[in-house]
């Protein structure tokens, strides 16, 4: 409730959603810690998209509350998230496709120094340089110039990547980052998130199916199963879990992908 | 840079000297060129960089236009004020009236924000039409015909113009301006824009005030150019006219609203002098227009420039 620091930098507690008669989330709960790379896994249906929406503010929540950097959040627009150090990427990129990869990133700029209201000077030549800085932590200065719609599918997720971190956020929120992709490049797609956002000291959260790519770089899980948390803890707790296993990591490519960056 | 400043200094030359070569007729077409040029490139501030199509925006160059005639009528004033005032009261009461109607329309987008836009235009047509104590009703306003030189083609020629060239200047700083790169991306994904932390209706609510603004002022100077008013500038046929101008010109392209209102206007009035079905030939050099030049007259003409 307090403003007093919080040992977290992002807590759900409670959070229920129902549509009609489907119980989506249920009293789901959820803590991430400063510098934590925090996954959310379950089988398709879990309720993880909804949560993901629920915490980034696209969705109200029927109950709960959530608390970011130490001040309530629940009921805010996503405008109000980003200006407060909240930044997400989506499960279909979202980028601005006819404008240049540069471009992409000046309209996130713009928007964090609150220059949008600027009627007068040209925005061109404004944050050039901060933007090709963050092009380049994302690997893509080289194509700064092209426009974004002639992107690859990786090189678009690495943009919005850009854009996100162009409002510098303090937690960024990843919806299945990798999807999309061919397997080889997911895991060095998410190894490209968590080595930016190590740099940065961004905190993490996100969602992914790819249990390779979770247990690659997750310091921790939560399990949502049937619109409930089944299971919280670090990668090698959960996959412990016979809860777990029983009802989501049965397949064997879990065991196979074990320890994986650790 | 320097040759954009070239060619901003040609324009603009071409543009003082046009009327010299000109007869009167042609220069009563040329100021009708601007007050649509004008709205034309208004509209497209909305369609072509904001991505938000609105079918009502002959209710802006129609409430501007009789804003204007009313302060014409009314106020009294001497005919340097009147002629100073009476664009920006007509640029005030349609930026008000878009603040109005702006606020209900953006809550909408795509589809439901056109139809929005149409039916507040229909109430204000019903307004210009049924409140004739104030607007004349079915006979709209007429007399409007300023006096002395700005009666004539020449001088109001050059009143005119000296009303666009600024609007059109400060459009082109607004479009190149960090609030016109934020309605850039507003056409491309809204949703997007809201999660880099801009309010995104507030800012198009913004957007459709200034395109209000500037297309009321084309109301007004085509309300003193041809002397009256009349509802029918704010029915819904009239709303076509600045979409058909900025698709012909490429929705794309800043200046391209220009050239469309440019070859609008004077394909109607070459054809109109022709056959009395000129709306028929008009739509059928659209139609080819388009499906040939699908970017535009200006869409086009860049292509092949590269």
């Amino acid at each position: 409730m307090s403003t007093t620091a919080s040992p977290f930098v992002l807590e759900a507690r409670g959070i229920s959603k129902r549509f009609g008669g489907l119980q989506a989330l249920q009293n789901v709960d959820m803590q991430v810690k400063p510098g934590e790379f925090h996954a959310i896994i379950g089988p398709n249906g879990a309720g993880k998209s909804t949560f993901f929406n629920a915490l980034t503010g696209l969705l109200k929540a029927d109950e709960g509350e959530i608390h970011f950097d130490g001040r309530k959040v629940s009921g805010l627009a996503p405008h109000q998230l980003t200006r407060l150090g909240m930044g997400r990427t989506f499960q279909i990129t979202r980028v601005f496709h006819g404008m240049t990869v540069l471009e992409n990133v000046q309209v996130a700029l713009s928007a964090h120094a609150r220059q949008t209201w600027n009627g007068w000077t040209a925005a061109g030549g404004q944050h050039v340089a901060r933007g090709l800085e963050l092009l380049e932590r994302v690997g893509l200065a080289a194509q700064a110039g092209r426009t974004a719609r002639t992107l690859a599918h990786g090189d678009k997720k690495r943009l919005e990547l850009a854009i996100a971190l162009a409002s510098q956020p303090k937690l960024l929120l990843l919806d299945e980052p990798t999807a999309g992709m061919a397997a080889k490049e997911r895991l060095a797609s998410i190894q490209l998130v968590h080595q930016v956002a190590q740099q940065l000291g961004v905190s993490c959260v996100f969602t992914e199916h790819d249990m390779a790519v979770v247990f690659a770089v997750a310091s921790r899980i939560t399990v949502l199963h049937q619109g409930k948390v089944l299971a919280v803890g670090q990668p090698q707790e959960v996959r412990a879990s016979a809860l777990v296993q029983q009802v989501y990591l049965g397949e064997p490519v879990a065991a196979g992908q074990a320890g994986a960056g650790h | 840079m320097s040759s954009q400043r070239a060619w901003t200094l040609l324009v603009c030359t071409l543009l003082v000297l046009l009327p010299f070569g000109l007869s009167d007729f042609w220069i009563f077409i040329a100021i009708e060129v601007l007050a649509f040029a004008l709205y034309a490139l208004s509209f497209n501030l909305l369609l072509g960089f904001g991505g938000m199509l609105s079918f009502g925006h002959a209710a802006f160059f129609g409430v501007g236009a009789y804003s204007a005639a009313i302060f014409f009528k009314r106020s009294g004033l001497d005919v340097v004020w009147m002629f100073t005032l009476a664009p920006l009261v007509a640029m005030a009461v349609s930026a008000t009236a878009a603040a109005v109607i702006g606020y209900f329309s953006v809550r909408r987008s795509g589809i439901y924000f056109s139809m929005l836009t149409f039916a507040f235009q229909m109430l204000l047509y019903t307004v210009a039409l049924k409140a004739s104590g104030l607007t004349g009703g079915d006979d709209g306003i007429t007399g409007l015909k300023p006096p002395g030189v700005l009666g004539q083609p020449l001088g109001y020629y050059f009143y005119a113009l000296c009303w666009c060239l600024p609007s059109v200047y400060l459009l082109r700083r607004l479009v190149l301006s960090p609030f016109g790169l934020t309605l850039r991306a507003l056409k491309d994904d809204p949703l997007r824009v809201q999660y880099v932390g801009v309010h995104v209706r507030r800012h198009q609510w913004a957007a459709f005030v200034i395109s209000a603004g500037f297309a009321g002022l084309g109301g007004a100077l085509f309300a003193f150019s041809s002397g009256n008013v009349f509802p029918s500038w704010l029915n819904w046929t009239a709303s076509a006219t600045p979409v058909v101008m900025a698709v012909l010109g490429g929705v794309q392209s800043f200046y391209g609203a220009i050239v469309g209102a440019a070859v609008y206007v004077v394909l109607e009035v070459m054809i109109s002098g022709k056959t009395e079905y000129w709306p028929l030939a008009m739509g059928i050099i659209i139609v080819l227009l388009v499906l040939l030049m699908p970017t535009g007259l200006v869409g086009r003409f860049k292509r092949a420039e590269r």
